[in-house]
């Protein structure tokens, strides 16, 4: 038994030798085009997110054997492609922002930094005072209203209003989800108003989700319920009040528990512009979907808290 | 789901400590026993057990204070969340938001025609809430208290058409204002001048 035991140890610590010598490269490209952010909200981020999203990535001693490096090189390239503070200041401003706000996102629910990601790097854990300082620094990059001419939004309108009602069947989404067109027919479950990226937004249900609304059948939804979220961009009237300008988007949540299991038992879809573009180059956009929709399990993966009293 | 999932964990971890402790007597050699403690120390480790996870817990509840009870609708000429949306607004000077709903036949009129002159049968209602933090997105805002519900019914009347304007407020909801005249009154005017949303 004894010397059974110590063969297979032996042998696995020689696998283990050799497998050191299997390792992809994990380079740090040169700096490009850095975040330009003050210095208490660069120091954050370079304290908790560049270790992986950046490349100016530093691996500890303990980052280093096999397998923990294969684990930790995934992860940086993975986290790379997804925001790269080292490079993203090559993208339009307005993403920028998203990015960030995404990021804050992220660190309020608790899924960034990776908690297993902190409990290696103690150093990376994000405080409360950390948050608001983000917060802040966001805050003062996002002007409330800001004075927005309505000439898209009218050309858009003046075209729109005459075929209006004509149905409107545009090219799939990636991942094979069609357009359902009968949506704006849908009843408002509640509306947005997004400060970050100055949009204004509807959130319609169809009559499943409606139903289950009234009973409070919603954690979780049942199957068939569906969402539309309308965003326009943000015109300021003469009398100050906000309305929706030109049309931006519409994006859809399909609940199917089994058909989308490997997507939180969500379908996701989205359409831009009047022309109903369908989003993504393929059908791995509802990554993007996902990613941001994880963090909040608790509600089923849905941003909206529903109005009552549609029936 | 997530509760019982973490129970089930739990369950599995105490079943391979007290597996570890049993074979540990059983053979007595003590390098099976620093064998099983390492792979336990190994396996706490990588499920990431010091968990002071501190972030508040989200519930999935429907927006109570923003929501129309069918006590309220009784005291209303109609149902306006039953209807269609035909735009909505945001006043940041007093801090709310609105959406303007239409019944079938006002919101068929509306996103089909640049003029205002809806026809008999149309029913529009402007609802309007105070707005909040959305507390599950920084970046948002959302709808609070129901704060007023207006309404503007056309009708037909032999010869001509008549425009009632009519405006609920408070809590619970009470008719605060109310006119009805050929030509729509300056409140009545306001919200049916109001360029329909483009939904493609």
């Amino acid at each position: 038994m004894l010397r059974f035991l110590l063969r297979t140890i032996g042998t696995l610590f020689i696998l283990f030798l050799l497998l050191q010598f299997v390792r992809l490269p994990l380079p740090n490209p040169p700096v490009t085009a850095d975040l330009q952010a003050p210095a208490e909200v660069k120091q954050i981020l370079k304290k908790s997110c560049y270790g992986c999203h950046s490349n100016e990535t530093k691996l500890v001693w303990f980052d280093y054997p096999v397998p923990a490096y294969w684990i930790v090189r995934d992860h940086v390239l993975e986290a790379r492609q997804h925001i790269n503070f080292s490079e993203i200041g090559k993208l339009p401003a307005a993403q920028q922002k998203a990015a960030l706000y995404e990021g804050l996102f992220q660190i309020s629910r608790g899924t960034m930094p990776i908690p297993a990601y902190v409990a290696f790097h103690p150093d990376a854990r994000i405080s409360e005072q950390d948050v608001t300082v983000l917060r802040n620094y966001l805050l003062s990059i996002s002007p409330a209203h800001p004075a927005a001419t309505d000439d898209a939004g009218a050309a858009q309108y003046e075209k729109w209003i005459v075929n209006g009602n004509a149905t409107s069947s545009p090219t799939p989404a990636p991942n094979g989800i069609r357009f359902p067109s009968d949506y704006k027919n849908w009843r408002p479950i509640s509306s947005t108003e997004r400060f970050d990226n100055n949009s204004i937004r509807q959130i319609l249900g169809n009559d499943i989700a409606i139903k289950a609304i009234a009973e409070n059948q919603i954690d979780p939804w049942p199957d068939g319920a569906t969402f539309a979220k309308i965003a326009w961009f943000e015109q300021t009237g003469a009398d100050g009040i906000i309305r929706p300008g030109e049309f931006f988007q519409v994006e859809f949540m399909i609940r199917d528990k089994n058909k989308y299991a490997n997507t939180l038992g969500w379908g996701w879809a989205r359409w831009r512009g009047a022309e109903l573009k369908p989003y993504g180059k393929d059908a791995n956009f509802v990554d993007e979907c996902v990613g941001c929709h994880r963090p909040l399990e608790d509600t089923n993966y849905v941003f909206t808290e529903p109005i009552r009293g549609q029936q | 789901m997530k509760g019982s999932s973490k129970k089930r964990t739990a369950t599995r971890r105490r079943a391979v400590r007290r597996t570890a402790v049993h074979c540990a007597e059983k053979t007595r050699s003590p390098l099976v026993s620093i064998l099983f403690a390492f792979a336990l120390v190994a396996s706490a480790a990588f499920s990431g057990c010091p968990s002071d996870n501190r972030v508040a817990p989200l519930v999935a509840t429907v927006n109570e204070n923003a929501s129309l009870s069918p006590a309220a609708v009784s005291a209303l000429p109609a149902n306006p969340l039953k209807w269609r949306v035909i735009t909505s607004s945001i006043d940041p000077q007093s801090s709310t938001m609105s959406t303007l709903y239409g019944n079938d036949t006002a919101v068929r009129y509306a996103r089909s025609n640049a003029k205002h002159d809806y026809p008999p049968g149309s029913q529009i209602a402007l609802v309007t809430w105070t707005r909040r933090d959305d507390p599950r997105y920084f970046g948002a805002k959302v709808p609070d208290h129901l704060k007023s519900i207006e309404f503007v019914s056309v009708t037909e009347l032999p010869g001509e058409t008549n425009i009632t304007y009519q405006k609920f407020e408070g809590s619970p909801l009470a008719q605060t204002r109310s006119d009805e005249s050929p030509n729509p009154s300056p409140p009545a005017l306001a919200l049916l001048q109001l360029r329909a949303a483009v939904l493609p």
